[in-house]
């Protein structure tokens, strides 16, 4: 597994190193000059909105060819380690794309739906420059210091975000999320201590090398899983999510649902493959939870009232099948391990995508229809169908029907469930999905009400339609492209 | 044996963070923590961290109290807190069934920290025990307490005890990483603070022109 995540000796040094550093400030750079320039039209935001993918293509053309870089930033005594691989230039890019996606779906956004509040727009286009460089830190960052600093950024940008409408409602949400946040970053800061203290080295390659089994170790894994599984919503700590989603803005409920939560999860898979790689019986009780949170997010989500809270629900649901590579990762042969480790990050790129995809229609839907409440759809099939059909597209790929990159992905788990003879975690699969579509025709049931009360209806910006479009569309497709993702992670060090 | 000097500083710290957390009266718990941290960076110094008892004494007692004054709407002008926090001695009551779901937890994590520590070579002095109790203490604050402030107290107070725990832990060669920890961890427990402290004061104003009681511990009433 240290192989898989770059962290392996066989890495190179990079040459240069610049492109590493541009794809990390390049973000908050951009963030800085939006709050400068503060952006109404939808065209200098895509142009900008460039630059960091272009950064991100200068430095997977230095990683390719090879398993991956690594390598390390001195400050004085304090040494930082980094590295680079397939997976990292994946998760990297999907940051990106659903970073760009906010962004360029927000300018109309702030000035349609939004109203007033001008220290809220100019706050928001700098802390998604944050949000974005923090997380791209986070998949790169190899110690487990800067993975400190990154979820800190992270965390407190995430929260500054979510107030940002400056409700009350989204106020008394977002307080209960900023203590949970901290509770979860003091339990994080506890567990780094003890391994500190024990070993003397904060590397994960070192790490792994150095750390033995005994009590220390599992109360420090215990800890920091304890709070990155707060961070994450992982199923009994999700409490703080749906209302949160609730109130926040589409945008910033996007990037939240589609990426932050996963970053916290992305850490603490890391950490146990590394460190505590044969704890077959703790990861069965994460997969029971992982059950769990994808039976009761999905019943959640088909009774909810509200349409964010339907998709807001869903993630909790949807996180389960993420957690499921506990069980399926640690303790299994090598077959099933590898299967996992395919559909378990095509899941992670699935689901942001179409949860990303999913919040964005629903955000169009809502400012058509004016009705924040399910029942608010009826008749929305005939009076926006572009509105709905990005929604619907993005449904498939979150139910996880074919051509969708979500069947690939869940395919793969089930695969890898099958060949390893986990019949719970078949269960869970087979439940899941069955309530996910149960939510979302749900939900079509309401919008093809044919004989409902004519209303009035507001037009939705072209900008915002064609990004939930595209999108949309990209979790939908990237089904039938999933070899490329594939290829990516399997060379991120199967043969040296 | 510890030196008698060392045994006085953590009998000290615990007893400001005692003060700071058990208080009724909120702005003289406020006063309190800001003698807590000047202690701790004193603390600091001692142990011979100069760089660390200056940003202990800059983010820790200066900027963060002043938020938390903030939060009360104390300033220098005006001395009555306003609004929201005009309880100055804020009514908490003790319902058992709560107070033993929440400590629960709480327990659970000292216990297992204690079993942790027993495994680690025996450190220096009495930093780990002080760490430990405050700990303890601020573990106990947070379960207890409804109001965000004294959430944000005990907050500060249980990063304070980690931070000493992980100074008692590591040797010199881990000493830069350690620095680096505790630096970002005093950020961190700045920012949050700061949050927490115009939230509250946002939650005030609006309560002023909605005239509906939105109490800082989420539900209205």
């Amino acid at each position: 597994m240290i192989e898989r995540l770059g962290l392996s000796p066989a890495a190179t040094p990079m040459e240069n190193e610049a492109a590493l550093w541009l794809v990390l400030v390049l973000p908050l750079l951009l963030g800085v000059l939006g709050a400068i320039a503060r952006p109404s039209r939808t065209w200098p935001v895509a142009v900008a909105g460039l630059l960091p993918l272009l950064a991100l293509g200068w430095l997977s053309s230095q990683v390719a060819g090879t398993t991956g870089k690594s390598g390390v930033v001195e400050l004085g005594d304090l040494v930082l380690y980094w590295r680079v691989n397939g997976l990292t230039l994946l998760l990297l890019l999907l940051t990106y794309l659903i970073g760009l996606a906010s962004a360029l779906y927000a300018p109309a956004y702030l000035r349609d739906d939004v109203q007033a509040l001008t220290w809220g727009q100019a706050w928001f286009w700098p802390l998604l420059g944050l949000l974005i460089s923090s997380l791209a830190l986070i998949w790169l960052a190899a110690d487990l210091l800067s993975l400190y600093i990154g979820l800190e950024l992270m965390g407190l940008t995430a929260v500054g975000l979510m107030l940002l409408p400056g409700k009350v409602e989204a106020l008394v949400a977002g307080l209960r999320y900023l203590l949970l946040a901290l509770v979860g970053s003091l339990a994080f800061l506890l567990g780094i201590s003890l391994m500190l203290g024990a070993w003397g080295r904060l590397d994960l390659a070192g790490l792994a090398e150095v750390a033995e089994p005994g009590v220390l170790l599992w109360v420090a894994v215990g800890l920091l899983t304890g709070g990155l599984m707060l961070k994450a919503a992982a199923f009994p700590l999700h409490v703080w999510l749906v209302p949160v989603h609730a109130w926040a803005w589409i945008p910033v409920s996007a990037i939240h649902a589609g990426l932050v939560i996963k970053a916290s999860f992305f850490i603490a898979l890391q950490l146990w493959l590394l460190l505590v790689p044969e704890a077959t019986v703790a990861a069965w009780m994460i997969g029971g939870l992982a059950g769990a949170a994808v039976v009761w997010g999905g019943v959640k989500a088909w009774r909810s009232a509200k349409l964010k809270e339907v998709v807001a629900w869903s993630t909790v649901s949807q996180l389960g099948y993420l957690l499921l590579a506990f069980p399926l990762l640690i303790g299994t042969d090598a077959a099933v391990a590898d299967l996992a480790w395919q559909g378990t990050w095509l899941q992670l790129a699935a689901h942001g995508l179409a949860k990303a995809a999913m919040f964005l229609a629903a955000g169009n839907l809502i400012l058509a229809t004016g009705a924040a409440r399910v029942e608010g759809l009826a008749g929305a099939s005939r009076r926006f169908p572009l509105s709905l059909l990005s929604f619907g597209m993005a449904a498939i790929s979150v139910v996880g029907l074919p051509p969708s990159m979500g069947f690939t992905a869940k395919w793969l788990l089930l695969h890898a469930a099958l060949s390893g003879g986990h019949w719970a975690w078949m269960m869970v699969l087979a439940v899941g999905t069955l309530l996910s579509a149960a939510y979302v025709f749900r939900l079509f049931h309401y919008s093809f009400i044919e004989d409902a009360p004519e209303a009035e209806f507001r037009r939705v910006p072209w900008p915002m339609e064609t990004v939930a479009l595209l999108l949309a569309l990209a979790a939908l497709l990237l089904g039938l492209a999933a070899e490329w993702p594939l290829t990516l992670l399997r060379g991120a060090g199967d043969e040296p | 044996m510890p030196p008698f000097d060392e045994l006085l500083l953590a009998v000290v710290l615990l007893l400001l963070a005692a003060a700071t957390l058990f208080d009724r009266h909120l702005v003289r718990a406020c006063c309190w923590f800001v003698t807590f941290a000047l202690a701790v960076a004193l603390s600091w110094a001692w142990l011979g961290l100069v760089w660390l008892a200056l940003l202990e004494l800059v983010l820790g007692a200066v900027l963060t109290g002043a938020f938390l004054f903030h939060a009360l709407g104390v300033m220098p002008t005006a001395t009555q807190p306003r609004g929201l926090l005009t309880h100055w001695h804020d009514p908490v009551a003790l319902p058992w069934q709560r107070v033993l779901m929440r400590l629960f937890p709480a327990l659970a994590v000292l216990a297992m920290l204690g079993l942790a520590l027993m495994e680690v070579s025996s450190g220096s002095g009495s930093l780990r025990p002080a760490g430990m109790g405050l700990l303890g203490l601020g573990l106990w604050a947070f379960a207890l307490h409804h109001h965000l402030l004294r959430r944000l107290l005990s907050f500060n107070v249980i990063g304070t005890g980690i931070f000493l725990i992980l100074m008692s832990l590591v040797d010199s060669r881990a000493l830069a990483v350690a620095h680096g920890l505790v630096v970002t961890g005093l950020a961190v427990a700045l920012l949050g603070t700061a949050l927490g402290a115009l939230l509250i004061r946002r939650l005030e104003a609006l309560e002023a022109s909605h005239h509906v009681v939105y109490r800082t511990n989420g539900r209205p009433t």
